[in-house]
């Protein structure tokens, strides 16, 4: 039985990932609501805004939300007493491929209810754009900055929107999309010619040059006092 | 032959005139001498980059004692090393880095790539690992192993002491010497060897030749996307 189910998966994986409907959510029954207190606030509170809700792994939480309202709800979240997610874990995205829209997901954390939730918001592949949440947690700036390098989304309203990984004239896309080839899209011998013309400024912005030049002042000018 | 003018000037050494490219005794005996030297005395800079820098550290800790070889320095400035060991994994956002250290040792040096991901890229045959340093670098020695224990790094030692037993200086054989030794400028920042051989060097091999450049197990209809062609 067990190796039927293998030759199974094996012949799936071979066929490749079956492209299906971009439609929003819904992968199976919705959860109640009733089990999580933040997810009943959230549906008589926003709506139409929360599109699906589900449980996974035990007790996970998750919410899938409209991307235009993710930022209204997000700040609801944290700035409501009886919500207070105060601490923002983690902002990062899936890509499931087959042209399935990409979801961008937000864990977070309530230090003082010692709750966690985590809402995910579906954005279809012509429109890769969602609002920023850097203006609530300031945590979320590199993370956004990770995620627009692997997937390519935009954040509006992002203060410092640059790659964060992949070197800032990477020619090649976003690497953790499902369509972007394993081995990059160039040659191996492009990459590497790429790679040695890299000077540290494409690495860094002038800001960044210069705080690391201040320190090294710094630490030179002490190691002369201690000496 | 064109040995006569490389030569410097051979007033006070008059063993070595005996014919063109003829090794004397005397020569010989010097190369034995300074091969003897440089091999017994090898400074070590290492390039730790992953999980085989943690087994180079053992190696140079007490139970396994590097320091058996001549080898208890690690100099952790590249001018002040003889022999580059590259443990681990290299990404391309590091290429360039590697290439400069290596360009900033003095002659001579000899590089030890260490462990599957230097050598060959690994199980990371994917976009952003170095397929093999030696497309960057040129390389004396390969150690096997994901990661190798120390005696196989210890074992990749004694070989390069063995290789450089076998050097030359530029009195005894100026030809040997260049091939081994010399330096172009225009190598300097520049990869180890021309680009049709990095991408033959670095095909998909084993499992992975199930997977193309385009790969066959996403949609390719996806790849017409206008925004993937930007830069």
């Amino acid at each position: 039985m067990a190796e039927k189910g293998f030759t199974d998966a094996l012949e799936g994986l071979a066929a490749g990932v079956q492209p299906e409907s971009a439609t929003g959510a819904p992968k199976g029954p919705p959860a109640d609501p009733a089990l999580h207190p933040s997810v009943a606030a959230l549906r008589t509170k926003f709506g139409d805004a929360i599109l699906h809700n589900e449980v996974v792994a035990g007790d996970e939480h998750v919410v899938f939300i409209l991307p235009e309202r993710a930022l209204e709800i997000l700040r609801w979240l944290k700035d409501d007493p009886a919500q207070s997610y105060d601490y923002l874990a983690d902002v990062t995205a899936v890509d499931y491929g087959g042209g399935r829209p990409l979801q961008v997901v937000y864990q977070l954390w309530s230090i003082q209810l010692k709750r966690q939730l985590r809402l995910k918001a579906e954005l279809p592949l012509v429109a890769l754009e969602i609002d920023s949440v850097v203006p609530l947690w300031n945590a979320a700036n590199w993370l956004e900055r990770e995620v627009y390098d692997m997937f390519g989304i935009q954040f509006r309203g992002h203060p410092d929107l640059r790659r964060i990984m992949m070197p800032d004239n990477y020619a090649e896309g976003h690497p953790l999309r499902k369509d972007f080839p394993l081995r990059g899209r160039f040659s191996r011998a492009e990459q590497t010619r790429r790679a040695l013309e890299m000077e540290v400024e494409d690495y860094y912005i002038p800001t960044e040059l210069d705080a690391a030049e201040e320190s090294e002042r710094e630490a030179h000018r002490e190691s002369e006092l201690s000496g | 032959m064109g040995l006569d003018r490389q030569l410097p000037s051979r007033k006070g050494l008059p063993m070595l005139q005996q014919g063109e490219g003829e090794t004397t005794w005397l020569t010989t005996k010097l190369d034995f001498v300074v091969n003897w030297s440089r091999r017994n005395s090898i400074w070590p800079m290492p390039f730790g980059t992953a999980c085989c820098a943690i087994e180079m550290m053992a190696t140079a800790a007490s139970k396994y004692d590097l320091a058996r070889f001549g080898m208890e320095r690690m100099a952790f400035s590249p001018r002040q090393a003889d022999l580059f060991i590259c443990a681990g994994r290299v990404p391309y956002k590091m290429a360039a880095v590697l290439r400069r250290i290596w360009d900033q040792m003095p002659q001579p040096k000899w590089c030890i790539s260490m462990g599957a991901c230097a050598s060959s890229g690994g199980v990371f045959d994917v976009y952003s690992m170095v397929q093999g340093i030696d497309t960057i670098i040129p390389v004396d020695v390969y150690i096997p192993g994901c990661p190798p224990r120390p005696e196989g790094l210890m074992y990749g030692i004694l070989m390069l002491q063995e290789k450089i037993r076998g050097e030359a200086n530029p009195l005894t054989n100026r030809a040997l010497h260049d091939a081994l030794r010399a330096e172009p400028e225009s190598k300097v920042g520049r990869a180890n060897m021309p680009p049709g051989m990095i991408d033959e060097l670095t095909l998909p091999f084993g499992n992975s030749t199930k997977q193309n450049r385009v790969s066959g197990l996403v949609s390719t209809g996806a790849l017409a996307r206008p925004i993937d062609r930007q830069p």
